[in-house]
């Protein structure tokens, strides 16, 4: 695989996700009733060895959930989105999600928000690259029970490198709050630079 | 060549359900597998809502899913890890599975209809069972072999390693609760001359057959364990030293009067026990507290065996353990 | 005479996607800045017609910009373009005096409307 993406590959790439999480919060804005606060995400390339001291320093000391849903669609464009919540906010996501307490499981109420999260933001993606997505069914990778740093150190990656974007979620009304990681691994990387050449072509 | 015409018998072979409703929930599709499953004809069922034609239905919370389907035209989930089942559907292995329905993974899929068209949502009903089945298997494995981890293997009773835990656990509690806590030590008399006259299967089936009868004189709450091999140790929570030393009292007694039959013979034998409380306000590790039993334990043989010995802290004693 | 245009978007791609969202009749010379200090520099030393303005941009925002040209009452009409399309942000652009208010990725056929009804094309 050859390294990183050139300065115009990089522009174009944040622009599109930039209007991706545009999109995504305005539908969620909608759709949960609250004011959805964006930061600009941070795209980077990195390797798969330095992901669970990455993921575990930004957690450390908190109990903290995450939840993990494949995507895919055409021309090799795959990957992962992770998201993490930290546990104290738990109880908010079900009056978010409108559902009665004890209707729903805490795994099904942070497996159905990473679900809405996920695939809201990655609709638009795929919408502004012509391309459309499929998704697997998210699954809880560790909860309170089971600590992340444990489930990243034995996880083996089968790639080196990953596109890592990195989205942070604000809910204002409800003070809730969130991380999504997008991982796109190894080969699907270097299609993703293909498509955004294609893109640059068009302009 | 047009492949539509394969459509069809192939959502007619799928093992998996197929259901599409529009955005007022009422029915416009059921594949094969549906119609089957759930005894139903889509001619009969076609235009009525999906909550009249499957009654059982979650429907405040199915809604829902549907809703975000609806609203974000993004794909909604459910695994029946959470939820065993939506629909409620006979399995395909009603012979050789223990539950009673189909397990189920749904996904609740945006349908892409023209601009025009009414918006269509379609779900997917793939059958879990299997996995639910050794996802059961499983669960119950990892029940036993906990309980295996915790089990000393001949008696039964706890293992030395999972009572020392439990022990530790005990002090601390009732340090932080301030209650009593006792402890009792205690070792079958002259074990060896046991082995010697009835063989180790003898002397197995005296501990396994003590271990037994001891557990029946106990409550929930006290914790016996397998100390070394024929030692054995119980952690009596909330119970100061007097109370501890009635409760070995009378299973030293009740085990003098208990005979047991192996090989045609009777065995008669008799315990030699040490008692010990925690002291509440000495900072008493676990092995300070099997070390004060242990003493008395010894104080008991000595005196001649088939007795209760209580260890009684004296003043240089206290005096040892605070310093 | 072609009307001067200012497109500012920190992003090369936006800045290109906005350029080439314009009616291909529509006579005008284009100058682009990559952010809200640059936009001003250029809006306060020439004449310009029309500002296709981005809001989220480093050094100085969309909201920066379109406060400084009312403050220093420069004449010109603003297009925002923006990926940010909450109601509480269109409200606050609107206030400002933006002519309109755009959803990236810019749309041709919302652009073109935008600048037939303002009588701009």
């Amino acid at each position: 695989m050859n390294g990183s993406f050139n300065e115009e590959q990089r522009d174009c790439l944040q622009e599109i996700i930039n209007v991706a999480m545009g999109l995504a919060s305005d539908k969620l804005a909608r759709f949960l009733n609250t004011f959805v606060h964006l930061q600009v995400p941070s795209i980077a390339l990195v390797g798969a060895s330095h992901l669970p001291a990455e993921i575990e320093t930004r957690y450390q000391d908190i109990e903290a959930a995450m939840v993990s849903q494949g995507f895919f669609g055409n021309e090799g464009l795959r990957g992962e989105a992770i998201v993490l919540y930290q546990m104290e906010n738990a109880h908010k996501i079900s009056a978010l999600l409108g559902y009665e307490p004890g209707d729903v499981s805490e795994i099904e109420m942070l497996t159905d928000i990473s679900s809405i999260l996920t695939t809201t933001f990655l609709n638009g993606l795929a919408e502004q690259l012509d391309n459309s997505m499929s998704y697997s069914a998210p699954r809880i990778l560790s909860s309170r029970n089971r600590d992340i740093a444990e489930v990243l150190t034995n996880t083996s990656f089968h790639w080196e490198h990953a596109l890592k974007v990195d989205i942070s979620y604000q809910l204002i009304d409800h003070s809730f709050n969130c991380d999504m990681v997008l991982l796109i691994p190894g080969e699907a990387v270097n299609h993703i630079k293909t498509i955004l050449d294609r893109i640059l072509e068009e302009y | 060549m047009s492949h539509i015409g394969l459509i069809s018998p192939i959502l007619a072979q799928l093992n998996s359900g197929v259901v599409v409703v529009d955005d007022e929930y009422n029915v416009h599709y059921l594949n094969n597998f549906m119609e089957r499953h759930a005894s139903l004809q889509l001619s009969q069922v076609a235009g009525q809502s999906l909550f009249k034609v499957f009654a059982d239905l979650p429907e405040a919370w199915l809604k829902r899913k549907l809703m975000s389907v609806l609203d974000l035209k993004t794909p909604a989930f459910s695994s029946w890890e959470q939820r065993q089942y939506i629909f409620k559907l006979p399995h395909l292995r009603p012979v050789t599975s223990g539950s009673q329905y189909m397990a189920q993974n749904c996904t609740m899929l945006p349908l892409q209809t023209d601009a025009a068209g009414q918006p269509l949502i379609c779900i997917l009903i793939e059958d879990a069972t299997d996995a639910f089945v050794y996802h059961q298997h499983l669960s119950r494995t990892l029940v036993e072999l906990e309980k295996a981890n915790r089990q000393d293997g001949l008696t039964k009773v706890l293992n030395r390693r999972y009572w020392e835990e439990q022990l530790k656990q005990e002090i601390h509690r009732a340090q932080r609760y301030q209650h009593p806590l006792s402890l009792i030590l205690f070792d079958l008399d002259k074990f060896k001359d046991l082995n010697d006259k009835y063989g180790h299967l003898g002397g197995d089936f005296v501990l396994i057959e003590l271990a037994a009868f001891i557990g029946t004189l106990l409550r929930d709450s006290d914790l016996l364990g397998r100390y070394g091999g024929e030692e054995f140790g119980i952690i009596l929570p909330d119970t100061p030293l007097s109370g501890a030393q009635e409760v070995a009292e009378r299973i030293c007694k009740a085990v003098a009067d208990y005979p047991m039959l192996f090989n045609q013979q009777t065995i008669r034998t008799s315990l030699s026990m040490g008692v010990a409380e925690m002291h509440p306000k000495a900072h008493v590790l676990h092995d300070d507290l099997i070390r004060c039993a242990d003493m008395a334990l010894y104080s008991a043989k000595r005196a001649g065996r088939n007795r209760v010995c209580c260890f009684q802290f004296g003043e240089t004693e206290y005096q040892k353990k605070v310093n | 005479m072609a009307l001067p245009v200012l497109i500012c978007d920190d992003s090369i791609l936006a800045r290109k996607q906005v350029r080439k969202s314009l009616p291909e009749s529509f006579d005008v010379e284009v100058q682009t800045a990559g952010n809200g200090l640059e936009a001003l520099a250029i809006l306060r030393s020439q004449e310009i017609g029309l500002v296709f303005l981005d809001l989220t941009m480093p050094e100085l925002d969309g909201i920066g910009v379109l406060e400084a040209i009312k403050a220093e009452q420069i004449d010109c009409f603003v297009i925002v373009i923006s990926a940010d399309i909450q109601p509480e942000m269109q409200r606050r652009v609107m206030e400002l005096g933006a002519l309109a208010f755009i959803q990236k990725p810019v749309n041709e056929d919302k652009l073109h409307g935008v600048l037939r009804q303002y009588g701009l094309f």
